[in-house]
């Protein structure tokens, strides 16, 4: 696949990962009640897994997601590296928080699972972006 | 790309993704605020009362034809039988629809774990977050007296409450506010005569309170008296 394809990719799915984490961040400063379908949106929100050193982790997400976004517009060498940093560190952590999910705090956010996937798709994007650099 | 490159990248990665998670197991293991917070006992009550206007302790529209004022103490069951059962519906009955406005009239009868969660009630009052937190001190009631009502249990039930500053509600529990709304509530109580809880008091915009009879403790046992006066 050629490079212009992939940042494509990596833009799109950043672009839906920003929105998502976007609304989560929305939500949580906003005392919005979160659309869920899987009943478990609020309860994971609430849990201490939704915070890191006092920063809520859907800003963390926000965050990493614009930066990937960011990468999409570059050729250069630096972005491609970037890219795959953040989305493997992300496709690990998001791995670890849906365990976190699923085992401790009993309860599974749609809005996280749907973030999960868009950080995986990204990781293999970026990754694939490496190789064709 | 070398395969240098690769590796600089899948460790860093790791690196960061290590890092990330211990940071996340410290707040979650480590006492953090919302350490236990999943533990609550967590009713819907920010859904509930979303969008109904909170003053201190006064819960639904200033101009609501009828004022309710509830007596009641976070260590009582029977009160916190009434919340679970009747509130849900009266609010959806009468709050949210502007016909009444409810007033909560702490009163810490049973002892100082109930002065303690008055406390905390009364300043997260001051947040317009009474209502959420008195709420959740029902929903995990302890057993009576046992220092149920300690400052990390306030902690995760603040942290439970969207949009609390716990911080600033634990701070402003001995403030001249807070002293006044418990000494309002005890004077109100002295003056309707009320010795136990819950116990009702309720009046016409701009009338005298009377006490209120209840007769079960779900919704349906304040119904007529809501009713009869809103006929009036």
């Amino acid at each position: 696949m050629t490079d212009r394809r992939l940042r494509l990719a990596v833009g799109v799915l950043s672009a839906a990962g920003a929105a998502v984490a976007g609304y989560l961040v929305y939500a949580r400063y906003t005392d919005t009640t979160l659309a869920c379908a899987t009943g478990g949106c609020e309860t994971v929100q609430r849990s201490d897994y939704a915070l890191i050193a006092g920063i809520p982790v859907a800003v963390l997400g926000l965050g990493a997601y614009l930066v990937l976004l960011a990468t999409a517009f570059s050729t250069s060498e630096i972005a491609r590296v970037v890219g795959a940093v953040v989305a493997g560190s992300g496709t690990l952590f998001a791995a670890y928080l849906l365990y976190a999910q699923i085992v401790v705090i009993d309860a599974v956010c749609q809005w996280c699972v749907a973030s999960d996937v868009l950080i995986f798709l990204l990781a293999v994007t970026c990754v694939l972006r490496l190789r064709s650099g | 790309m070398s395969r240098r490159t690769y590796a600089a990248v899948g460790t860093i990665a790791l690196i960061v993704a290590v890092a990330l998670i211990a940071a996340s197991l410290i707040g979650a293991r480590g006492g953090g605020p919302a350490a236990q917070a999943e533990q609550l006992s967590v009713n819907d009550a920010s859904t509930l009362l979303r969008g109904i206007p909170q003053s201190g302790p006064s819960l639904g529209r200033p101009t609501a034809p009828v004022t309710l004022v509830e007596f009641a103490d976070p260590q009582c069951p029977y009160c916190a039988q009434w919340s679970q059962q009747a509130f849900p519906e009266l609010v959806r009955d009468y709050v949210r629809p502007g016909k009444v406005r409810v007033v909560f009239a702490g009163l810490a009868f049973i002892g100082p774990d109930s002065d303690e969660a008055l406390r905390f009630a009364f300043a997260a009052g001051r947040q317009g977050k009474l209502w959420e937190v008195v709420d959740l001190l029902y929903a995990n009631q302890g057993a009576e007296n046992s220092d149920w009502v300690s400052e990390d249990f306030l902690r995760e039930v603040g942290d439970a409450v969207p949009g609390l500053d716990v911080e600033r509600a634990l701070r402003e529990t001995s403030s001249p506010e807070v002293e006044s709304e418990l000494a309002a509530a005890k004077d109100l109580q002295a003056r309707l005569g009320v010795d136990s809880t819950p116990a009702f008091a309720a009046a016409r915009k701009g009338g005298k309170l009377s006490p209120v009879q209840i007769t079960s403790l779900d919704a349906g046992g304040i119904r007529p008296s809501l009713d009869g006066l809103l006929a009036r």
